[in-house]
């Protein structure tokens, strides 16, 4: 009996990646292939005089990037935690509120202001980075800045020092992703049955103790995957803070690196694919590092 | 009972202006655009900007069409946007389908892996994409920037379809096997169709993803004859010699509309397609 | 399952070779030679340009290709034979960069030791790195002193920085600017430096950051600064003098069509002196010409040889000259009245005496992104000058260290 059995599961395996294998041959090549490869060139001394005479030259771009303090790559790395901390926190915070919003009885105009707010989402991203920043907080004519002198005769450079500039890369980057996040949740939140809330009125639950006991924990494995995605989306979001704040020869006086910014200067600003190389891949091991986190975390939540 | 009602409708109100206020700052930098576009007069510069320009104009729009190839590069869109979303499906279906139901040896460290490999920002792979390209002779072709992007969303294809199809009951395809169908014919006749929005919806995604794209359309491809409409626009912004802002702005809610179409179009289909867990077999 | 494969597979064969098929037209050997040239300039300069190449059609064919992102695409391509351009058409800066990375031909090899006599020697200058000749220069250009004749009557154009300081402070109200420029763009700001007789980066390729000329020029130009909008990109910057807004700035010659589609009667003016030590603000001249790539050279290098000698001819230079704006870079034309004759041109060759061109040294690539975060620092986050420019000095050295 045991033999079939080996020679059937064997033969579903082949079976199953033949099946798969022009999908994982494309994701190989594209995905795969480049981290492998960037791992490679992390190991070499690929600059501007060695362009295509490179050598291997061992570690020496990681203990540059971890070792010599004031390279900036710290300090960007505590950035980009901070950026996905702070940005997560209000997405979900905001298209909670907003999808609850958008669900509560009697709201007639309710297929029209989902609509409009979906609006974001279908710019192109790196245009609607370009007009809010030209438009809304260029210093000179952004609309922003003009209700502000209108209001209170102050002209503010917003994107000038850091806290402000990150306010306002806050912003352009919420306005960017609540669409996909209030549409997950309000996705989400059709589909709770709508006897949990009924009972837990008839036990004299409030709204917001209702919220917490039932509406949270049912969206949870619902929107769970969506969230995952966007967390990774907001980690790496480049965009946003490269056009608003480093566009070259259009530097607005901010200095919010996170490491993705960081890494794309040194490459293709100073040339030194070598050790832009090494912190690209050190930006993959966190990343596999915060995955097996997550991994242990959620194993730790189901028992 | 009165309180009450009084209450509703305050609250009410509240909701809807809540609601008004939002859609106002969704749309603030696209009215803006649009404004801008339209305004024969360039007050920008004005202190008290208005939304509604003094004197309408549409030769901005008419500078789009008259001074870029914008046409074509609409066409090399469609091209490399069609071709892309082909490419991905015809890949990604299958793969999902199996990952979805078969177990086989090697599945969960992939699936695992996808995730991961899906939070590497891709601009850092810009580099060592090129060399692949280049040593298989696809630098400056569509079908090089094809197999990139198909590359790319692949990833997100695959796991998210692959999660609309766990929630797809086995035994409607047990059901079907009892009435003799082949495998093929289960998945085009059942499994398909009750796919459907799934489909749509990474469809649509890649399609948002190959519209708005620039970076490596604009580092791997030459001429403004084979530009797309996003590097195109990124061009016209991009340099000193040729920045005119209104045009830009034109330009810009131009290129939008379409996706803006293929959006709303699918919109009935987007949540369901993107929650899996949300869908009752 | 199998057969799904192998529709799957059919298809996507089918879609490959289909589109393949638009796409490949590289490497014809027999029949026309095709040149492809890179480049990032305006359509009539390339106008002018494909119009002189059609006398060699149809043995030789021209392409223009405009290359957005070009200088970071050469570095990628600049290798590889189905990929490279032939030649491409941009400044000189880049020489350093490309040479050292060794996809530039020098042009002597192919044009013989002389091939730039009776050329400019600004331009000579600008196209030799290390010794040899890396570019056949077709013009250059320099930044100009632009002034709104609406507001500023030709006498009263001021010769100092003092006076362009008084008048800014006069004028600089409700709105109105008396200058702006794109005070914290490298490029634009050098020439304040040079004007005090400082220097991003010497000749040895050492940064100068931190010299006390460079020091002074900062702080007195952040005076100037505060004077001007928070911004410093073209868009604000020349937005604010096409309408108007503005009474003079410094721009590129490519700025003066625009200017005048506006509506903008604009005056060309010599910079402004430097009171403290009797030097003009000398910007940086940018020599603009053609570079010819190693990976074709051999194999093409007879109709490079051709396309390089025809648009070597003082004609062409007159031609590119009137519609770019630009200063030819062959001498024997400012013998002839029609170059003479143009007051853009004078100008653009006068500020040219005093012009420096951009160093083409590889060093140059990482200064002009630290000379960029210092002057953002000083001007825009208001950072003290001394540790600002201590740091950016401190930061270049580690860079270009690092490139080594």
């Amino acid at each position: 009996m045991k033999q079939p059995k080996e020679k059937q599961t064997g033969k579903k395996t082949a079976i199953a990646y033949l099946v798969s294998v022009p999908s994982l041959i494309l994701i190989f090549l594209i995905v795969v292939f480049p981290i492998l490869y960037t791992g490679y060139i992390s190991l070499t001394n690929m600059n501007t005089y060695h362009w295509f005479s490179f050598d291997i030259i061992g570690f020496r771009n990681y203990e540059r990037a971890l070792l010599v303090f004031d390279s900036g790559f710290l300090s960007a790395l505590l950035m980009t935690v901070v950026w996905t901390a702070v940005n997560m926190a209000l997405q979900l915070l905001i298209a909670f509120l907003i999808s609850n919003l958008l669900n509560v009885k009697h709201l007639p105009l309710r297929n029209v202001y989902k609509t409009i707010l979906m609006f974001p989402w279908a710019m192109p991203g790196y245009v609607s980075i370009l007009l809010w920043k030209t438009g809304m907080f260029n210093s000179q004519f952004g609309l922003l800045t003009q209700w502000m002198e209108d209001l209170s005769g102050l002209t503010i450079r917003w994107l000038q020092n850091d806290v402000s500039a990150f306010i306002c890369c806050t912003v352009v980057n919420l306005w960017l992703a609540l669409p996909f996040m209030i549409m997950i949740m309000d996705g989400g939140l059709k589909s709770i049955d709508r006897s949990y809330y009924e009972s837990a009125t008839l036990d004299g639950a409030g709204p917001i103790r209702q919220a917490i006991s039932i509406t949270l924990p049912c969206l949870k494995p619902i929107i769970g995957p969506s969230v995952m995605i966007t967390l990774f989306t907001t980690f790496k979001q480049f965009d946003v803070i490269y056009l608003m704040t480093q566009q070259v020869g259009s530097q607005t006086g901010a200095h919010i690196h996170t490491i993705i910014t960081y890494a794309y200067e040194n490459a293709f600003i100073t040339n030194n694919y070598g050790y832009s190389s090494a912190i690209s891949i050190m930006i993959f091991v966190l990343l596999i590092l915060f995955a097996q986190v997550m991994n242990r975390k959620k194993k730790g939540a189901n028992t | 009972m009165k309180i009450k009602t009084v209450k509703g409708i305050a609250s009410a109100t509240f909701i809807n202006l809540f609601f008004i206020a939002c859609c106002f700052l969704a749309l603030l930098p696209i009215l803006y655009a649009l404004s801008v576009s339209l305004d024969a007069k360039g007050s920008l510069l004005s202190s008290n900007f208005s939304f509604i320009p003094k004197e309408f104009t549409l030769v901005h729009y008419g500078r789009v069409f008259t001074e870029e190839p914008v046409l074509l590069w609409f066409q090399n869109t469609m091209l490399l946007t069609a071709a892309t979303v082909v490419l991905a499906m015809a890949t990604a279906v299958p793969a999902a389908y199996v990952f979805s139901r078969k177990r086989f040896a090697g599945r969960t460290v992939v699936l695992r892996m996808l995730l991961l490999l899906y939070s590497f920002p891709s601009i850092l792979s810009l580099f060592a994409i090129y060399k692949l390209m280049s040593s298989l002779g696809l630098i400056n072709t569509h079908i090089g920037l094809i197999v990139i992007y198909a590359g790319t969303m692949s990833v997100f294809a695959l796991l998210n379809m692959k999660g609309y199809f766990d929630a797809i009951p086995v035994e409607i395809e047990e059901a079907g096997r009892i009435d003799g169908c082949s495998d093929l014919n289960i998945v085009t006749k059942i499994v398909l169709p009750l796919a459907r929005p799934t489909l749509i919806v990474t469809g649509v995604m890649i399609v948002n993803f190959v519209w708005n794209e620039y970076i490596f359309s604009i580092n791997f491809l030459t001429g403004s004859d084979r530009m797309t409409l996003a590097s195109g626009l990124y061009s016209l912004q991009a340099t000193e010699t040729s920045g005119s802002w209104p045009v830009f702005a034109a330009a810009s809610l131009l290129v939008s509309f379409p996706v803006l179409i293929i959006f709303f179009l699918g919109q009935k289909h987007m949540v369901s397609g993107l929650t899996s867990g949300g869908v009752k077999g | 399952m199998r057969k799904i494969l192998c529709i799957l597979m059919v298809g996507i064969l089918f879609l490959l070779t289909g589109c393949s098929g638009n796409t490949g037209n590289q490497g014809k050997k027999n029949g026309p030679v095709t040149i492809t040239i890179w480049h990032d300039k305006e359509d009539a300069v390339i106008a002018v340009l494909q119009d002189a190449v059609k006398a060699l059609e149809p043995d030789i064919m021209v392409a223009f290709e405009k290359k957005t992102g070009m200088t970071e695409s050469l570095k990628l391509v600049g290798n590889d034979k189905n990929a490279a351009p032939d030649m491409y058409f941009f400044a000189h800066d880049k020489i350093g960069v490309y040479a050292e990375m060794g996809i530039l031909t020098p042009i002597t090899e192919l044009l013989g030791e002389n091939a730039l006599a009776g050329y400019v020697p600004l331009t000579v200058k600008g196209a030799t790195y290390k010794g040899r000749l890396y570019q056949v220069p077709l013009y250059f250009e320099t930044l100009l002193f632009m002034y709104n004749k609406k507001y500023i009557a030709e006498k009263d154009v001021p010769a100092t920085t003092e006076q362009l300081y008084a008048y800014m402070q006069r004028k600089t109200k409700y709105g109105h600017y008396g200058f702006v420029e794109q005070h914290s763009t490298p490029y634009y700001a050098a020439g304040w430096i040079h004007g005090f007789g400082g220097s991003l980066i010497n000749d040895e390729g050492a940064p100068c950051l931190d010299s006390a000329e460079a020091k002074a020029a900062l702080a007195y130009h952040k005076k100037f600064v505060d004077y001007m909008p928070g911004e410093t990109e073209y868009a604000t910057v020349n937005t604010l003098f096409t309408e108007g807004m503005a009474h003079a700035t410094i721009a590129g010659p490519w700025f003066v069509p625009t200017v005048r589609a506006a509506g903008i009667n604009v005056g060309i003016a010599p910079m402004p002196i430097v009171d403290e030590t009797g030097l003009p603000l000398a910007p940086y001249s940018g020599i603009q010409g053609l570079h010819v790539l190693k990976v074709q050279a051999a194999q093409k290098r007879d109709a490079i040889v051709k396309v390089l000698e025809t648009l070597m001819q003082p004609e062409v230079s007159v031609k590119l000259a009137k519609v770019s704006g630009c200063a030819p870079a062959v001498e024997s034309c400012y013998t002839l009245e029609e170059v003479t004759a143009d007051p853009l041109i004078m100008a653009m060759k006068q500020t040219a005496e005093t012009a420096i061109p951009m160093p083409n040294i590889p060093e140059m690539d990482v200064m002009w992104t630290v000379a960029g975060n210092l002057l953002v620092n000083v001007n825009m986050s208001g950072q003290d000058i001394e540790p600002a420019s201590a740091e950016a000095q401190k930061k270049a050295l580690e860079l270009i260290e690092a490139m080594k």
